[in-house]
């Protein structure tokens, strides 16, 4: 009983912290990342750095395992042998701050999208429910980490890749995430790596 | 004649100090701190013009990879990145200029070799900037390993280590190719664009400064694979330990820097840190700086006025450049890459 009590401080201080560390008025602002309903631009060309791309990259990591480097705004697969293919990727302004190993938990086509209740309270204006397709926030496909409210998905908005907008998400541009789902099982091992704290 | 020998003996005993005195003034310079200080600049030996490294512009102003390794010297030292000299200088004399004191220190994207150290009595701290022979060839190919060049016709510049190195893989790796070759780079460029060969090798950094030539350079990828080893490097003279030191840590700072995830915008929030190993990079405990001859702040000089290593590399040749040279081998040791700088404690 007393460790449940424990607990609910615990929450209560960590929202606190969480509502006083959010700029002002940031529930009201308009989520640049997420515009539910447009219709991604099929002719929207990433810059070549961007771009889908072998590069060189060493690793300890087995070939087929996912890190993705947040402050680099980059998602590579493993491919060993020195190399590993390379995804630009957008990433979350606040929000996933984790740091570690998860696994591909499912994978959808597609997929609907059903806001979290957290991301409800920041974004009002967020459709409840918004079923699958072209006009959908997470894209053509999505890849769900682990147990927690994160995923790697598509994205309607491809003009934010390389940026930091997202809720906590990784999204890439709809053909990247469908080669990427078509090359990484459920099982897959994803490092996610941060930016060093000061 | 007693007298007149020990005269004589004397006479040459002077003889000898002097030019014991002459050729350890040649030979043992421990001095280039003190002279640095007095002139107020670094005096700093670069190409005389290659992009992304060092190009002088319309006014003077240099700007480069290898010149922003010389402005954070003078950073380290005056706190003001702009006290230095740039003197460029050609590739046959450089070291020789180094070495008649005609500049502090040679940032000029030279490969650090044995020879080179001990032939000219010379010394590279570390390694700058990991260059190597590479591929490029036209997007369309869609190849994407070196390895699968096989029987293909290969443009290189002829007499050059490029074209040894390049027959050294082949044969490592029991793949064919015929050598098209050229004495003149630009004239093996031509024959790549006239589609003469399936192939082009040069140094990754050369074939991303000859891409941009190109008519359409999106159309052509340069390989990931680096198949020799060109450690690009700064260079002091040897036996002047102390201004070797602070050439040495001064990169070694920058990267730390990177690693630890400190840039020139958050250097002000990076010097309220209570984190152990960004309080002693930034010099807000320990004496490390003291110990180099400069203030306890001068790692923190370098980042606020030049950058972190990852800084500067992105804007000099990286993806904030026209170059886009990815980080490849440059990348931290632990985001892929293999550029490691020992610990500051």
């Amino acid at each position: 009983m007393i460790r449940f009590r424990r607990l609910i401080w615990l929450q209560l201080i960590a929202a606190a912290g969480l509502m006083l560390s959010m700029p002002q008025g940031f529930a009201q602002q308009p989520d640049p990342g997420d515009e539910p309903g447009l219709i991604a631009d099929d002719g929207y060309e990433l810059p070549p750095e961007y771009k889908r791309q072998m590069v060189y990259y060493r690793s300890t990591e087995a070939p087929g395992t996912i890190i993705i480097q947040t402050s680099e705004r980059f998602l590579y697969i493993v491919q060993g042998n020195g190399r590993a293919l390379r995804y630009a990727i957008g990433v979350g302004r606040e929000g996933f701050q984790w740091q570690g190993l998860l696994k591909i938990s499912r994978k959808a086509e597609w997929p609907d999208w059903t806001p979290p209740p957290e991301m409800i309270q920041r974004q009002p204006y967020l459709p409840r429910f918004m079923a699958g397709g072209p006009g959908n926030p997470l894209g053509a496909r999505a890849l769900y980490l682990g147990a927690t409210v994160y995923r790697i998905h598509g994205t309607n908005r491809p003009d934010t890749i390389g940026t930091a907008v997202s809720s906590g998400c990784f999204r890439l541009v709809n053909a990247d995430v469908t080669d990427l789902y078509d090359r990484v099982p459920v099982g897959t091992k994803v490092v996610v790596r941060q930016r060093p704290e000061l | 004649m007693r007298t007149f020998r020990g005269g004589l003996l004397i006479g040459l005993a002077i003889a000898v100090a002097i030019a014991a005195a002459a050729i350890t003034y040649e030979r043992y310079d421990t001095k280039t701190l003190k002279r640095t200080i007095r002139r107020d600049a670094v005096l700093c030996g670069v190409n005389t013009g290659l992009p992304g490294f060092s190009t002088p512009d319309d006014k003077g102003n240099w700007s480069g990879f290898d010149v922003d390794f010389c402005r954070a010297v003078a950073a380290a030292i005056f706190d003001d990145p702009n006290k230095v000299k740039f003197v460029p200088l050609d590739a046959s004399e450089r070291f020789k200029e180094l070495q008649s004191r005609k500049v502090d220190i040679l940032s000029r994207n030279s490969t650090w070799s044995m020879s080179r150290e001990t032939g000219f009595d010379l010394y590279f701290p570390a390694v700058a900037y990991y260059d190597g022979e590479g591929f490029m060839l036209p997007a369309a190919r869609n190849i994407d390993s070196a390895l699968a060049l096989d029987g293909s016709k290969v443009c290189v510049q002829d007499a050059t280590t490029t074209q040894l190195n390049l027959a050294d893989y082949f044969r490592a790796n029991n793949i064919k190719y015929t050598e098209v070759k050229f004495d003149k780079l630009d004239d093996v460029l031509k024959a790549y664009q006239s589609g003469q060969c399936d192939t082009f090798t040069a140094d990754v950094s050369q074939l991303y400064a000859l891409r941009l030539r190109m008519a359409k350079p999106a159309d052509h990828v340069i390989l990931p694979d680096v198949i020799s080893k060109e450690p690009l490097a700064p260079v002091v003279r040897q036996r002047d330990d102390d201004w070797m030191m602070i050439v040495k840590w001064t990169l070694y700072a920058m990267i730390n820097a990177e690693e630890l995830g400190i840039t020139s915008k958050n250097i002000d929030e990076a010097m309220k840190s209570k984190k152990p190993d960004v309080m002693r990079l930034v010099g807000t405990e320990g004496a490390y700086g003291e110990e180099l001859g400069l203030t306890k702040d001068w790692a923190a000089r370098i980042i606020r006025r030049v950058g972190n290593y990852g800084e500067v590399y992105d804007r000099n040749v990286g993806t904030g450049s026209k170059l886009g040279i990815p980080r490849g081998l440059n990348q931290l040791w632990s985001a892929g890459g293999i550029q490691y700088a020992p610990p500051i404690r």
